[in-house]
């Protein structure tokens, strides 16, 4: 566990780690605190994710990467 | 029909209504079933969302619903309700928002609805729920009818241009321009909301035309609550119209208005207002101009059934009487202006509007007190056995009614020198009969049956 990240702070552009291991680069951020709309750079688990824009939950985000 | 609903509550015959009808728990809870899961209802105005993504939460008797325009333009209404727990997913008044979320676990919706964003989607759920069955609960029929948006949640409810019948013209008074050309009307700032201790039906009652307690607003008439500073609002048509009830007895809307005599354009009003004086008495000769003799009709209060109520004489202003409990309202008023009028118009009415109606409107103050004292006199053990009396100007109404060429639809009551009836409220308490009564459209839309059958 870390501690939260505010998402809501984050700006398009950002990349952002998340908790299995993938890392993902905000489109846009609509600011409710609980989600991201993000497109997948890496994703170790699940490599077909890489390129997809899918929301992200913020209790995923493990922090900026 | 009226006396298949609990005979005796509302008896057309007497001209007697129950006070249960008003204060009974069960009655009330009866009618969010047989009433406002039915009727159309008003929502809102496409004014008040301009913009793609831009919402208001709105009301639909006792469910809080979402007024928004999706990323491509269209309009929707939906239950503000998660589907997963039942959270409001939009706690603000109004805004913008690419997705609605609920706060409690995350479900998040698109402004078109669709279920986008499940928390833990793949692993706790394992890719398996079927998002496309768990969007917003969107309302059975919509209707923009020339900007203000109806709802209704009955697939079964006949589309709301046939709900309306031949009401439509008092709505159009509504939404035109004062020049007369179509659907004009924008909402001039915010929506007004306040609580009242009374039942909903006080203010349905009152706005469907009851002229009796004009008694009521006399300190005002005479402090000068007219727009000009002087008197009544409607002083002019009334020195110079004829001044009607007019009720749809298979629809249960009703209002008041005035028909000018042919030739004549209404007195001004505005006398202490140079510009706006002008601009208005221009606005007439257009309406004349464009509408002919139909330019000729003045608007007053009314009730579309079973809680808009309309007002397109000044102030122009549309309200619902949402209800919260038996013995409680939510008021909501709305006003408009001409969204092309000039800003000094818009201005001198804003104040006009604020100082007339809503909370801190002097006139509204007046009705408010009424509905409230009137509420709890009657919720009593005693008190509650005793019914109202409605039998003001009973068998008095005629159809066909004309006034120098132009015919008036429905049952008619010429007021102007009796000066009152009760037509109005016997109209809506029939059609809220009918409603509570009626098990199906079938036996609600009467007008299907009353049209003659196309030849085979």
């Amino acid at each position: 566990m870390s501690d939260p990240v505010n998402i809501r702070a984050l700006a398009p552009g950002t990349r952002v780690a998340l908790a299995d291991g993938a890392v993902a680069e905000i489109v846009s951020n609509p600011a409710d605190g609980v989600w991201l709309f993000a497109r997948y750079l890496e994703a170790p688990r699940d490599p077909a994710l890489v390129g997809q824009e899918e929301m992200i939950f913020a209790q995923d985000v493990i922090g900026v990467a | 029909m009226s006396a298949a609903y609990r005979p005796g509550l509302v008896d057309l015959a007497t001209g007697q209504v129950s006070r249960e009808i008003f204060v009974n728990e069960e009655i009330y809870a009866e009618e969010q079933e047989k009433i406002f899961a039915r009727a159309w209802l008003f929502v809102g105005h496409e004014s008040q969302i301009p913009n793609p993504g831009d919402y208001v939460v709105s009301c639909m008797g006792e469910e809080s619903v979402i007024l928004c325009r999706d990323r491509t333009g269209q309009i929707h209404v939906f239950l503000n309700s998660c589907r997963h727990r039942g959270m409001k997913v939009c706690r603000y008044d109004e805004g913008n928002a690419a997705v609605f979320t609920c706060p409690y676990h995350g479900w998040s919706y698109g402004t078109d609805g669709r279920l986008v964003g499940v928390p833990y989607f793949r692993e706790a759920y394992h890719s398996r729920l079927d998002r496309t069955q768990w969007g917003l609960v969107e309302v059975a029929q919509l209707c923009n009818y020339k900007g203000a948006i109806w709802a209704t949640w009955d697939t079964e409810a006949p589309p709301f241009a046939e709900y309306l019948g031949e009401f439509t013209r008092y709505l159009d008074l509504q939404l035109d321009g004062w020049d007369g050309r179509e659907g004009q009307a924008e909402v001039l700032c915010g929506v007004q909301k306040w609580l009242v201790p009374c039942n909903w039906k006080f203010p349905a009652e009152n706005f469907s035309g009851d002229t009796y307690h004009n008694i009521s607003h006399r300190s005002v008439d005479l402090a000068g609550i007219g727009p000009s500073g002087a008197s009544r609002r409607d002083l002019g048509e009334r020195n110079v119209s004829r001044k009607l009830h007019v009720c749809m007895p298979d629809r249960g809307h009703q209002t008041i208005h005035y028909i000018l005599p042919k030739g004549e354009l209404p007195p001004p009003a505005y006398q202490n207002a140079p510009i706006v004086a002008e601009y208005f008495r221009h606005c007439e000769e257009e309406k004349r101009r464009r509408l002919g003799d139909m330019a000729r009709l003045v608007g007053a209060p009314g009730e579309i059934f079973p809680n808009t109520a309309l007002l397109s004489r000044q102030p122009r202003t549309m309200a619902a009487w949402h209800p919260r409990g038996s013995h409680q309202t939510e008021c909501w008023r709305w006003f408009f202006v001409d969204k092309d009028a000039p800003s000094e118009v818009k201005n001198f009415l804003r104040d006009y509007y604020i100082r007339y109606s809503g909370p801190a409107g002097m006139t509204e103050q007046d009705d408010m007190e009424n509905w409230n004292y009137a509420h709890a006199a009657s919720r009593g053990t005693i008190a509650r056995r005793y019914p109202y009396n409605y039998e003001q100007g009973a068998g008095t109404a005629v159809a066909n009614y004309e006034y120098q060429g132009l015919r008036v639809p429905g049952e008619v009551i010429d007021i102007t020198d009796v000066q009152s009836s009760e037509q109005p409220a016997r109209n809506f308490y029939r059609r809220w009969a009918e409603f509570m009564a009626a098990d199906s459209w079938d036996r609600l839309a009467t007008w299907r049956q009353a049209q003659p059958q196309a030849a085979e």
